[in-house]
């Protein structure tokens, strides 16, 4: 009993510490502004945080980073989200298309390029996409890719590159592996970039694939990047949600993002600025 | 559909749980005859990963085993890798599972009437014969809720596991891996079929464990 007593007191104790908790005053009056990112822009956009918000002061950025295919069915099932920055116009179209966003505030923000990342050393010697895929369709013993699974966009850059060197195949809408071994025993499949980034890093696979600016972020060692003939161009759409309550706020952080001091931040780590002010 | 799951998860569950038992049972032994202070310790070590999200085991898993550290790279050199293959996937297994065992067993010969041993022993029985005819079926309720929850925990291991082995479909992929994955690419109604295999699964286990002990309370009474 008393031992019981002793634990509930000491519950109560961390609840009530973490209720009352580092609770600044002018952080009350703050404004919550939900940003919905690709998992690609987490480290640019953090880095902007402390500077929009020290120049914003009515505004509190509150990020959610994953991939766009998993920000997108959070939106559909009804998240708390004011703006929503996608690393492909598939998961914007789909939105657009439910009337989820609104149209007149959406752009092309940035653009970026994907790249074929393998661990420190190289350990399997791999040489390019063409010899990636030549060594997975040989099924090489022990050889495993790390790519983002066809719900993430760079899991489609992915598949498409995949497809451009025959070892997928496209039917209708869906992409397939031509030789499903292939795919059984010589691909992880990863829930964003940052976990295939992950893999790598971790030496866990053989080599992955990649937005170069993960590359830069997560120092991988980067082989090469893929041309638009192997996967189109890489374009990430911005734009505010209909349901947003905030669209003042929503439109300053979206004007904000194209000016000069945010394009040097996503300049440094590979992006393209595609509407400059 | 491809069943490979089904057959991964087993095997992983069986395996640990046959490794889990045999450690648990070891340790539980050998511990509950230290002295009360190292025994705090170690108890406290050995139920740690039982309280800690599957992710920080995962971490210190990769720490140890991954390929960019020193024991990772020899036991690769030898032809041991835990990572990216469905052996990792018993090693996260046993040691999320470990506790549960340990702590069933130690509870269990915690309880034991040592005067049967030493009845044991003044008729000349050898300790390995005391231990596994005597202890061992003394304590078989404690022991055998050990092994199922460690099963149990085995089966339904993600964090640790995905950490470790990935999603390779027909290479690391577990039961709970596939429904994760299944459903967050929008495939909800085969993810569907696996949630209710793994709820199957689990409700034949449970059963057999509630058959297990009906017999054995009926054995006691007759």
């Amino acid at each position: 009993m008393k031992k019981t007593g002793l634990v509930l007191t000491m519950l109560g104790a961390a609840l009530a510490a973490t209720a009352c908790g580092p609770a600044k005053e002018d952080e009350t009056k703050r404004t919550k502004l939900y940003v919905f990112a690709a998992a690609s822009m987490t480290e640019t956009l953090q880095e902007l945080e402390k500077k929009y918000e020290a120049k914003n002061k009515d505004t509190d950025l509150v990020f959610n980073f994953d991939s766009s295919g998993t920000l997108k069915t959070q939106i559909e099932n009804g998240a708390k989200c004011d703006v929503f920055i996608s690393a492909a116009q598939k998961q914007m179209n789909g939105l657009a298309d439910q009337n989820l966003v609104k149209t007149e505030t959406r752009f092309d923000f940035l653009e970026n390029k994907v790249s074929l990342v393998v661990p420190e050393g190289n350990p399997k010697h791999i040489l390019d996409f063409g010899n990636m895929c030549n060594r997975l369709q040989a099924k090489e013993d022990g050889f495993i890719l790390a790519m983002g699974n066809d719900d993430v966009p760079v899991g489609q850059y992915t598949q498409k590159i995949l497809t451009s060197f025959g070892v997928m195949q496209k039917t209708g809408d869906v992409y397939s592996f031509v030789d499903p071994d292939v795919e059984d025993h010589h691909v992880s499949y990863c829930g964003n970039v940052k976990l295939v980034a992950a893999a790598v890093q971790e030496s866990s696979v053989s080599c992955g694939v990649v937005y170069r600016t993960d590359a830069f972020s997560n120092h991988l060692v980067e082989l090469t990047q893929a041309t638009e003939e192997m996967c189109g161009r890489v374009v990430y759409p911005a734009a505010l949600i209909s349901k947003t309550k905030q669209e003042t706020l929503g439109k300053k952080y979206l004007e904000y993002l194209k000016s000069e001091e945010a394009t040097k931040v996503f300049e440094k780590v590979g992006f393209v600025a595609l509407a400059n002010n | 559909m491809n069943f490979f799951p089904l057959w991964n998860s087993l095997r992983i569950a069986a395996i640990s749980s046959v490794v889990v038992f045999f450690v648990g049972i070891f340790f539980a032994y050998y511990i509950s005859k230290l002295p009360r202070w190292i025994k705090g310790i170690i108890d406290v070590i050995f139920t740690l990963p039982l309280v800690l999200p599957p992710t920080v085991c995962g971490y210190l898993l990769l720490l140890v085993f991954g390929l960019k550290h020193p024991v990772g790279q020899f036991l690769d050199s030898i032809g041991v890798s835990f990572i990216m293959t469905w052996q990792g996937g018993i090693l996260a297994a046993v040691v999320v599972a470990f506790p549960l065992m340990y702590r069933a067993a130690r509870a269990a010969f915690e309880s034991f009437d040592e005067n049967l041993a030493m009845a044991g022993r003044t008729l000349g029985l050898s300790n390995t014969y005391i231990f596994w005819r005597i202890r061992i079926p003394a304590c078989q309720s404690g022991i055998i809720a050990g092994i199922v929850l460690a099963f149990a925990r085995a089966l339904g291991e993600y964090g640790a596991t995905s950490m470790l082995i990935g999603y390779m479909p027909g290479e690391t992929a577990t039961i709970s891996t596939t429904v994760y994955n299944l459903w967050s690419t929008n495939r909800s109604q085969e993810a569907l079929i696996w949630v209710l295999i793994n709820i199957g699964l689990s409700a034949i286990m449970l059963l057999s464990v509630n058959l297990i002990e009906n017999r054995g309370r009926r054995k006691k009474v007759a």
